[in-house]
């Protein structure tokens, strides 16, 4: 931590911080075996990250500075999870950080992609989704609350799915000739 | 190496799903460690996953207006069950569609009949229910038995009203003065206001008038500008200078409500300023502050800690919060509007007790939980104090086992009854808590009276209460699972007392009168 940190550091952390979060969630999802792993391990990296905001130099890649931070912790978050866990192992771990971090401004065109995908999503479609993504709501209960049996919401959602990477194919291949 | 069934995307898709069996699981980390697309496409398919969390989050609904009974969660059926957004096909339609869709989903909008509001009062009594100043008026019969009033009409029309007086307000346009001296302004934009008297009606065109209404007869003088005056006979035009019927006492002037009410809240800001001169002096005190702002501090965002001696190890830095007027004119406040605005401290030091004490005012109450004091983080013996989404006072306090860092319902929580609504809200409130760590008791306060009194079933004596880092108006650094929430408060602060003791009923009580703004 800074020693004394000023009012203009903590609102220049809390800037890039949010900026940098949708990202930051995506690469640490496909770290982590669920939402409640990368909610820690984005809570852990906000609190490293501040306290050593002072090490990172302005106007450099934060997501990179901040991204290897949250592979650090993520690392660490699962050798502690990983006994009782479908975890990764650490070479995998690895190997998708370090490819992660190389790929990150086309996981951002990705997410701005699918976001006009799913405005375009006709409204029967999207309340599976709705259904399936609330935080907190197991698998098998949206299941049950869609009124559909596992395995039939399940190819519901992958329908929808593959929809979605369907457009967002063609919407990066429209904007980024 | 993958059995011919193995379906990487089907595989990807469970494993995000958390349906993924155990050894699918090992067949799908083969597939990731040997095959560089595989990982491509995972990395792909979690910032999807992502991002349509990040999109149902975004879809649920306003929560309700702070004031109504706290709703309860949405459950997931209610959800499912929710209208959804219609498609209409072309693309400007689904961009229509899009922005009708959060009026769906909300509740119906809040409606008042109000037609003027109560700007000022200065020893005001009425008749029957009492009423403060900002508050809306409904049509109805006002009765001033002392003092003196400023209505402001929504058409734009103000006027003052000096007790014993009875003033029909019938609409924004139009109102009947029944008895005592009045005095309007008509704005050029509510050119047309309509004011009924005994033998007349007043039809002003822009202009500034005074009404003497006495024994069913009245009298009318125009300082500024025409007004028609339409009597049994006829109708004629008086300008400025013009006086129409016979009255024994002079006109009510304009200067005497702003004059004595400046003077008023001068008499008010000077008591308060002698008895906080005293009150900073007092050993119990942590921090004092008052939100004076030095005018040789070129930042500006110096928040001084008063307490004497001074300690300016105990100053705040404002971020982002804006200084603006206080309980009366000359006195400072800070004003916290935006998520980022916060008075930044940091407090050394072990404690056995507190009282927090402040003078804030709520403009709304539009968060879950909105903030008044709270420690970074949330660690053993760290104090918070905000206000909940159904306007109460919401103190907390943690104490968790050795060993464990987080999680688990540890929790002490003390709510008061709901204090801020829209009787309270845009006013400035004194509100306090104490707690000590031996009883264990909270007790809180609502402009000096006792609102809860509370121990919780967790409490165990001896624990101790610390600050550290911590701010006023917005939540530092939150713990796990709680990424940087938005917890500003939305009002101002212009005084806010730290105490590292139980200070009794009394003294709150007492500072509640020294502090009235009125």
């Amino acid at each position: 931590m800074p020693t004394s940190p000023t009012p203009e550091t903590y609102e220049a952390f809390v800037r890039l911080f949010m900026a940098h979060e949708p990202r930051l969630r995506g690469f640490l999802r496909s770290l982590l075996p669920t939402w409640e792993d990368v909610d820690d391990v984005l809570q852990e990296t906000s609190l490293i990250a501040w306290r050593k905001f002072s090490q990172f130099e302005p106007n450099s890649n934060f997501m990179a500075w901040i991204g290897t931070i949250a592979r650090f912790e993520a690392l660490r978050h699962c050798r502690t999870k990983a006994r009782d866990r479908l975890v990764f192992n650490d070479d995998l771990l690895d190997l998708l950080a370090d490819e992660s971090l190389t790929e990150t401004d086309l996981r951002e065109r990705e997410h701005q992609a699918l976001r006009h995908c799913l405005d375009k999503l006709p409204a029967d479609q999207a309340r599976y989704l709705d259904l399936a993504y609330q935080p907190g709501v197991k698998f098998h209960e949206a299941a049950q609350l869609a009124g559909k049996s596992v395995a039939a919401f399940y190819k519901i959602l992958q329908r929808l799915r593959t929809i979605l990477q369907t457009c967002m194919t063609k919407e990066l291949q429209h904007s980024n000739p | 190496m993958n059995a011919p069934e193995f379906n990487l995307n089907e595989a990807i898709d469970h494993h995000l799903d958390g349906t993924l069996s155990p050894e699918d699981f090992t067949r799908l980390q083969d597939a990731l460690l040997t095959d560089p697309a595989a990982r491509s496409l995972l990395r792909q398919r979690s910032q999807m996953d992502a991002t349509l969390r990040d999109w149902t989050l975004s879809l649920q609904p306003t929560p309700l207006a702070a004031w109504q009974a706290s709703p309860k969660p949405p459950t997931p059926s209610s959800w499912f069950n929710r209208p959804i957004k219609t498609l209409l096909g072309t693309a400007a339609a689904i961009t229509l569609a899009f922005l009708l869709w959060p009026q769906e989903t909300s509740t119906p909008e809040a409606t008042s009949s109000g037609v003027a509001m109560l700007s000022q009062t200065l020893d005001a009594e009425f008749a029957h229910s009492p009423l403060r100043s900002g508050d809306t008026i409904t049509p109805r019969t006002i009765k001033l038995t002392k003092g003196l009033t400023q209505i402001e009409f929504f058409s734009g029309a103000t006027a003052l009203l000096e007790g014993a007086a009875e003033l029909e307000i019938i609409s924004s346009w139009e109102a009947r003065c029944l008895s005592g001296r009045i005095r309007v302004h008509v704005p050029p934009a509510a050119k047309g206001f309509l004011i009924h008297a005994p033998g007349m009606k007043l039809e002003d065109l822009g202009t500034e008038f005074a009404l003497n209404v006495k024994d069913n007869s009245s009298a009318v003088h125009v300082f500024e500008g025409e007004v028609i005056a339409h009597t049994d006979r006829a109708s004629s035009s008086l300008k400025q200078g013009m006086t129409l019927g016979n009255t024994t006492t002079d006109f009510l002037p304009i200067s005497e409500l702003h004059d004595l009410l400046t003077q008023r809240q001068q008499r008010r800001f000077d008591a308060w300023q002698d008895w906080s001169q005293q009150a900073r002096t007092d050993p119990r005190l942590i921090a004092y502050y008052t939100f004076k702002h030095s005018t040789d501090d070129r930042w500006d965002r110096l928040v001084n800690n008063f307490t004497e001696p001074r300690n300016p190890k105990h100053s705040g830095g404002a971020v982002g919060a804006r200084w603006t007027e206080g309980r009366w004119p000359g006195k400072e406040a800070l004003e916290f509007k935006r998520p980022g605005d916060r008075v930044r401290m940091n407090l050394e030091g072990i404690y056995s007790a507190l009282t927090l004490s402040c003078w804030v005012k709520v403009d709304s109450v539009d968060k879950k939980y909105n903030s008044l004091l709270l420690t970074d983080g949330y660690d053993n013996g760290e104090p918070h104090w905000q206000i909940y989404e159904d306007g109460s006072l919401m103190f907390s306090i943690i104490y968790r086992p050795d060993g464990i860092t987080r999680g688990g319902d540890w929790n002490q929580i003390y709510f008061s009854k709901p204090v801020f609504g829209p009787d309270s809200l845009g006013r400035w409130h004194h509100i306090a808590v104490s707690y000590d760590n031996q009883s264990g008791q909270v007790i809180q306060y609502f402009d000096g009276a006792e609102v809860s009194r509370e121990v919780s079933k967790r409490h165990q004596a001896g624990r101790p209460i610390t600050y550290g880092p911590c701010e006023l108006g917005n939540w530092g650094l939150p713990t796990q699972g709680h990424p940087f929430p938005i917890r500003n408060l939305n009002g101002a602060i212009d005084e806010f007392a730290i105490y590292a003791a139980v200070l009794s009923g009394a003294e709150i009580q007492s500072i509640f009168e020294n502090g009235h703004p009125k």
